[in-house]
């Protein structure tokens, strides 16, 4: 995930949000926002910075109050722009919001920027139709954004480093928000022979997304939990996932597969990760602590999901195995999938919050290709350089 | 009619002359997810949690089997339990043995309680007549293969109180979405229909049945050369020769966390009419494989060749020993429902086989390289 995703460069702090009704931020030059906690707390003007050394008495109280009112939350999201992960937040967003929880989406950046004109962003209206918030700035800024609203849960869907999650972390420290969820990636496992990955194996020590994870446990949120998430479907996506076999199969051209094609991968309908955050959400107590492999329960072979997608699509399917050191190209932007056993199960998810899968690959990739279809993906003009140049290579080598 | 005896003290642990349950080295340092996790785990491994005998009886309980591997531990720990336990065997092998490292102590006590039932199991009539003659409340079956060899066990206990099966993952239909769970679909046209029919007619007899479906099984003892293979080539310093990629995934069991898995069902009515999936916590691929036996044993990383098993016509002989695809099941259900849990990691497990067998220079299968030298001369071939 981490190699694929491009990081959106931090834009500048938007004004305000044209959607939201927070109080409008007081106009200030970057230079004078210089972004440390005690600063942010200078200028917010509903609480006063207090160190916690008796944390417990305080989140408590804030903890059987909020038990007391039926535990509706009041859940900020800070969003990723685009990449693989930006999905999430839209969906657990959704469902938060029809199971009656306060919700405001923070994305990065400019509510004008083009990135916007992509999915899930182009759907953030229904997010306002079903009474949420959605917001646009810079996350370093969240104080200022958000202003004197109150949150009991924040989700980072943003950060992979922690440069980028600290100022977000550290505001909500200080803020008082009981929960801190950071959705960080299954990347991070280190690769082993044995399978699948599972919470609690070693990760990679340079990891950018470690770092976070560790800062993050060591705040002493009333309850905080990381998330691992793999690939996903579901309508809505910012990255091409199942589409990269459809734009083929459609076409009639062969599906080239680095490898085997044998290697496994875990392929959820992002709804099982909305699904598995809202638990968390709901069971604040039993999460707290806690790593969650965020992605479905099955794992696929490279070939099975093309086999999956042509039958999707109701066509038929050409795979061609390829090496791409022998071929000479980089598997990384040849294939949308790490060219090895990427296999994460949610193991943490089903013990400790009792959640459920429901991906279903051979269902939801019907209903995927009926929207690739519905938006005309499968007329669109396309160029296959890399895949020319990889069956060019192996005519080369047959010949021969 | 069952005879009360003597509930016997549990030890700390089942197998305590050969097992330590580490923490799996492979925990790391960022592990608070995983300490609690595992301590979860760890506390139904307890005394008081793991064998869950229930506060009834001690049983009358016959196992069709029981000399060869999955039976010798299973009659021990029901033994230990306080069971009185029967084994059904043709005798061909001596009904017991003492287990490498077992003390002569507890060799001889299992064997002045074991009791041992002389028959063909084949010979419908005599399993018929002999069984009702006993009587029995519990029947484990771990040897059958045909849904004709379990009737006349029903027939000739209407009163059974359970039929606790082992049947095998092997039915699970192959498939592109993996790890097989207990409800996925069945291959009726698989190798192992017989254990499919088996389970069908238990369940049409209406008798309280539990199914267990074992992935791979290894461990001291296996008379499937699983690790033996592995450890027989890497004794000889030969290179192991593996099918395709490699990467193929499968998955092992020890026997030992089997037996008990065994155990945890009798007299559990969660267990009631229901299949379990029982194998190790953990996938490997077979390159990994390799690797762990290598680990395990003390051996230097092998050497591994992967070939075109397309290349070869091997006859009757097998080139490798485990089925050339992915396979592996979910054992999250008897977890979940059971409260078991797999102690042995992959390479403790390993390492147990061999410290307890193949290491002492036991084995079942003599080594044969033939294939192997198929494949090497091939390979050398290639590569001038």
């Amino acid at each position: 995930m981490a190699a694929a995703v491009t990081i959106a460069a931090p834009a500048l702090p938007s004004r305000h949000s044209s959607s939201c009704s927070l109080p409008p931020l007081t106009h200030r030059s970057l230079s004078f926002v210089a972004f440390t906690s005690p600063t942010i707390t200078k200028l917010s003007s509903h609480r006063s910075p207090r160190r916690f050394p008796s944390a417990p008495s305080t989140s408590a109280f804030s903890i059987k109050a909020a038990a007391a009112a039926a535990d509706k939350k009041r859940v900020l999201v800070v969003n990723a722009n685009s990449g693989g992960h930006a999905v999430i937040g839209f969906y657990f967003a959704q469902q938060l919001l029809s199971s009656g929880h306060e919700v405001t989406v923070l994305t990065v950046g400019d509510e004008s920027s083009d990135k916007m004109k992509k999915p899930p962003f182009t759907r953030f209206s229904e997010l306002v139709s079903a009474g949420g918030k959605t917001v646009w700035g810079n996350p370093a800024q969240v104080g200022d954004i958000v202003g004197t609203a109150k949150f009991d849960v924040v989700l980072d869907n943003n950060g992979k480093d922690l440069d980028t999650v600290k100022p977000v972390a550290d505001w909500a420290k200080s803020a008082g928000v009981e929960q801190f969820l950071y959705i960080s990636s299954a990347g991070i496992y280190k690769p082993l022979d044995e399978i699948p990955h599972v919470e609690g194996d070693l990760v990679k020590d340079d990891a950018s997304h470690v770092s976070v994870e560790k800062y993050m446990a060591g705040l002493s949120f009333s309850s905080w939990a990381v998330f691992r998430p793999q690939y996903m479907i579901g309508s809505g996506n910012n990255k091409d996932c199942e589409e990269w076999f459809f734009d083929r199969i459609v076409r009639d051209r062969p599906v080239p597969i680095p490898g085997s094609g044998m290697q496994l991968t875990n392929i959820s309908h992002v709804r099982d990760l909305s699904s598995m955050l809202s638990l968390a959400v709901e069971n604040s107590a039993a999460a707290n602590g806690k790593i969650f492999n965020c992605v479905s329960d099955r794992a696929v072979t490279f070939d099975g999901l093309a086999k999956l997608c042509a039958r999707a699509a109701g066509r038929e399917l050409k795979i061609i195995h390829y090496d791409p050191k022998a071929v000479g190209i980089d598997a990384k932007k040849a294939f949308p999938f790490r060219n090895m056993h990427f296999y994460a199960e949610p193991r943490a998810a089903k013990e400790i919050l009792g959640w459920t899968g429901t991906t279903n690959l051979p269902e939801d990739l019907k209903e995927r290709f009926d929207e690739y279809v519905k938006i005309s993906r499968d007329k669109k003009p396309m160029q296959f350089d890399i895949d020319d140049k990889i069956l060019e290579s192996l005519k080369v080598a047959v010949t021969v | 009619m069952a005879r009360l005896v003597a509930m016997q003290p549990r030890q700390a642990s089942p197998w305590a002359s050969s097992s330590s349950p580490l923490l799996p080295s492979s925990l790391s340092e960022f592990n608070g997810a995983a300490l609690s996790i595992s301590l979860q785990r760890r506390r139904t491994w307890q005394p008081k949690g793991a064998l869950q005998v229930t506060a009834s009886s001690a049983k009358k309980i016959l196992i069709m089997g029981g000399t060869r591997f999955i039976g010798v531990f299973l009659s021990r720990l029901l033994v230990k339990e306080g069971h009185q336990v029967t084994l059904f065997t043709r005798g061909k092998a001596p009904i017991t043995q003492q287990l490498p490292g077992e003390s002569d102590q507890d060799y001889e006590d299992f064997k002045s309680k074991i009791l041992h039932l002389k028959g063909d199991r084949k010979d419908f009539e005599f399993v018929k007549t002999s069984l009702a003659a006993e009587g029995f409340d519990v029947i484990y079956d771990i040897n059958g293969r045909e849904a004709v060899e379990v009737e006349p066990i029903l027939d000739a206990l209407p009163k059974l109180e359970q039929f606790i099966y082992c049947s095998s993952a092997g039915v699970y239909l192959k498939s592109d979405l993996l790890p097989h769970f207990e409800t996925d679909a069945v291959d009726p046209k698989s190798r192992h229909k017989g254990k499919l029919e088996t389970e069908s007619l238990l369940d049409s007899r209406g008798v309280n049945w539990t199914s267990i479906r074992p992935v791979y099984i290894y461990g001291p003892l296996n008379y499937n050369p699983v690790e033996e293979w592995f450890f027989h080539r890497l004794k000889a310093g030969r290179p192991i020769p593996v099918p395709n990629s490699g990467v193929q995934i499968t998955q092992l069991g020890h026997v030992k966390d089997l037996a008990r898995a065994f155990v945890t069902v009798l007299g559990n009515s969660k267990a009631s009419k229901q299949v379990y999936n029982i194998s190790g916590s953990k996938y490997v691929t077979f390159d990994g494989l390799a690797r762990a036996c290598a680990k395990a044993a003390g051996f230097p990383e092998p050497e591994i060749v992967h070939f075109n098993p397309k290349e070869f016509d091997f006859g009757k002989k097998k080139a490798f020993p485990f089925r050339d695809q992915h396979f592996f099941a979910s054992i999250e259900k008897a977890q979940r429902e059971l409260g078991w849990a797999p102690e042995f990691g992959l390479v403790e497990g390993l390492a147990d086989s061999y410290n307890l067998d193949f290491g002492r220079g036991t084995f079942r299968k003599p080594a044969d390289f033939t294939t192997d030298d198929m494949i090497l001369g091939k390979s050398l071939v290639l590569q001038s």
